[in-house]
């Protein structure tokens, strides 16, 4: 299986819409960096398998 | 001797004995912060006429030889986050600027009034808590004591450097992913970050609502104790404080590391800093007396974790007024909120659900370390106006990063001190003490012992009107 690169800039022209956010040239260009910054991060942290049966975290009980 | 000078014992004693009175502790208090702020950019709001009307509600109890409590006549500082009645809760935006005053107090500042304190007023953050350098194009920078040129971190940046310039013995700041942390670290003096859900965060600005934490900073660990101690109390309006008991930790100070097993948390939190803070890592080590080093494997991926959920929350958080109003936004951060609004939720989903992951993968090691050593920052202060910082030999943005070796630790919720040393060149450089849930006093009796040592270094800056 191989796995293609998504296309971010698509993605987030139809988040930009779907939000309904009106963005100029240089905030889109700037949206992408930090947009991109996070997908890098979210790569390995969505590869890794977790137990299907844990739930997210709560608080601590003492 | 200085106001600075006195631990909150000795302002205790000196009242008690009719040597001080609560008024001249709060004259004196307003007077250095009017000719010291102007070149530290900490306070943006000063509560002159409340400052003395609890001073003289002080006066009131040491007249008619009533007790004192505990943190009677000790002048101190919120980050604009918190509710104070009367003022507009900034949380460092210009965005909330025109908000109705705060009906009532945060829940922490009601408790600091009941326990005698003294409240200066408000300071200054990053904008919306999201950023680690107190660079705030609304509100200023907030430069740090030691070196004016230098950040003083964030995002409770204002709290850090009004402790560390010695004009307050201590405030409130709060900590998503490394904001009391991190201040403590560069400004150089101590914080504590409690457990997850241990302090009522009711009556403050929430950012993350996942990751939030209240807490705060000092340059005692005595008075870091005594704060914290005031601090705590069952508080039914707050979803996410945990069922605990209460622990009175100022008492327990003194007991040293009896019984208690430090050991160095290696691996990323080792790799990504320099040799500044892995030496002050190796020094604390001597000191505390270590054998062991142990890894947290999940370290880079839970900082990962940590900032997908910060980017997520706050990004919805905020996204009505990134429709309506993006441009009383601060640009610093404005595209990084943004982006966090965009994210999938199944990112969201799957960083909530490693933090149980993560937590039980992280609890095998206190089996073998009851406090765990790690930098609290990558480095000493850069510079304000810096844009990226170089850490193991990669490019790094400072006001996204400043925070990597602090995120993994808030994420997981456990408790950690922040102990100031300096670097060979004397900047200051922080270390995180990390305990397991709910033993806030393991980290605070380390801190004692390497504060007794002579390591740490918390004196106050001193900072030419």
């Amino acid at each position: 299986m191989t796995t293609q690169q998504p296309d971010w800039q698509a993605y987030l022209a139809q988040m930009e819409s779907v939000l309904g956010v009106t963005l100029d040239d240089a905030r889109r260009a700037e949206l992408q960096v930090q947009f991109s910054r996070i997908a890098n991060m979210a790569a390995p942290l969505m590869a890794l398998p977790l137990d299907d049966r844990l739930e997210i975290a709560g608080v601590y009980k003492a | 001797m200085r106001l600075h000078e006195m631990s909150i014992s000795a302002i205790q004693h000196a009242l008690g004995a009719g040597e001080l009175s609560a008024r001249e502790i709060a004259r004196q208090t307003l007077e250095a912060i009017a000719r010291v702020n102007p070149q530290i950019g900490a306070w943006t709001a000063v509560t002159e006429a409340r400052m003395l009307a609890e001073a003289e509600s002080i006066d009131t109890l040491r007249r008619e030889k009533r007790p004192l409590p505990p943190l009677a006549g000790v002048p101190y500082a919120v980050k604009n986050l918190f509710d104070v009645a009367g003022h507009t809760t900034l949380a460092g935006a210009e965005l909330f600027s025109q908000r109705p005053a705060a009906a009532a107090d945060s829940f922490a500042v009601r408790q600091l009034r009941s326990a005698g304190g003294l409240l200066t007023g408000m300071v200054n953050m990053d904008a919306y808590a999201y950023g680690f350098t107190t660079e705030n194009s609304h509100y200023g920078t907030t430069r740090n004591p030691h070196d004016l040129a230098r950040i003083a971190g964030g995002s409770s940046g204002g709290s850090a450097a009004a402790v560390a310039a010695g004009l307050v013995h201590f405030s409130l700041g709060t900590d998503t992913n490394g904001s009391i942390r991190v201040p403590a670290s560069l400004c150089g003096i101590y914080g504590l970050k409690p457990t997850f859900g241990r302090l009522s965060r009711s009556g403050s600005h929430q950012f993350v609502a996942s990751l939030d934490h209240i807490g705060p900073f000092a340059r005692r660990v005595c008075d870091l104790a005594s704060v914290y101690d005031a601090l705590q109390g069952r508080d039914g309006s707050d979803a996410f404080q945990a069922e605990s008991s209460r622990e009175q930790t100022r008492p327990l100070l003194d007991r040293g590391l009896d019984g208690l097993r430090c050991a160095v948390l290696g691996g990323y939190f080792t790799t990504w800093c320099d040799a500044d803070a892995r030496d002050a890592v190796a020094r604390a080590a001597k000191a505390l007396d270590v054998r062991d080093e142990l890894q947290f494997p999940d370290a880079e991926l839970a900082r990962s974790a940590a900032f997908i959920i910060s980017a997520s929350e706050g990004g919805n958080q905020y996204l009505p007024a990134l429709r309506r109003e993006p441009e009383r936004f601060e640009p610093h951060s404005r595209e990084r909120l943004l982006a966090g609004a965009m994210i999938p939720s199944a990112w969201y989903i799957q960083a909530q659900r490693f933090r149980a992951h993560a937590r039980q993968a992280f609890k095998t090691l206190f089996a073998q370390a009851d406090v765990l050593i790690a930098p609290a920052t990558p480095r000493s202060a850069t510079l304000a106006g810096e844009q990226t910082m170089e850490i193991n030999g990669q490019p790094l943005p400072i006001r996204a990063s400043m925070g990597m070796l602090t995120q993994p630790i808030s994420f997981l919720g456990l408790p950690v001190t922040t102990v100031p040393l300096r670097t060979a060149q004397g900047a200051p450089i922080g270390l995180q003490l990390i305990a397991a849930p709910f033993n806030e006093q393991a980290c605070l009796r380390a801190a004692r012992v390497l504060e007794e040592s002579g390591i740490a270094d918390a004196r106050p800056a001193e900072v030419a009107a």
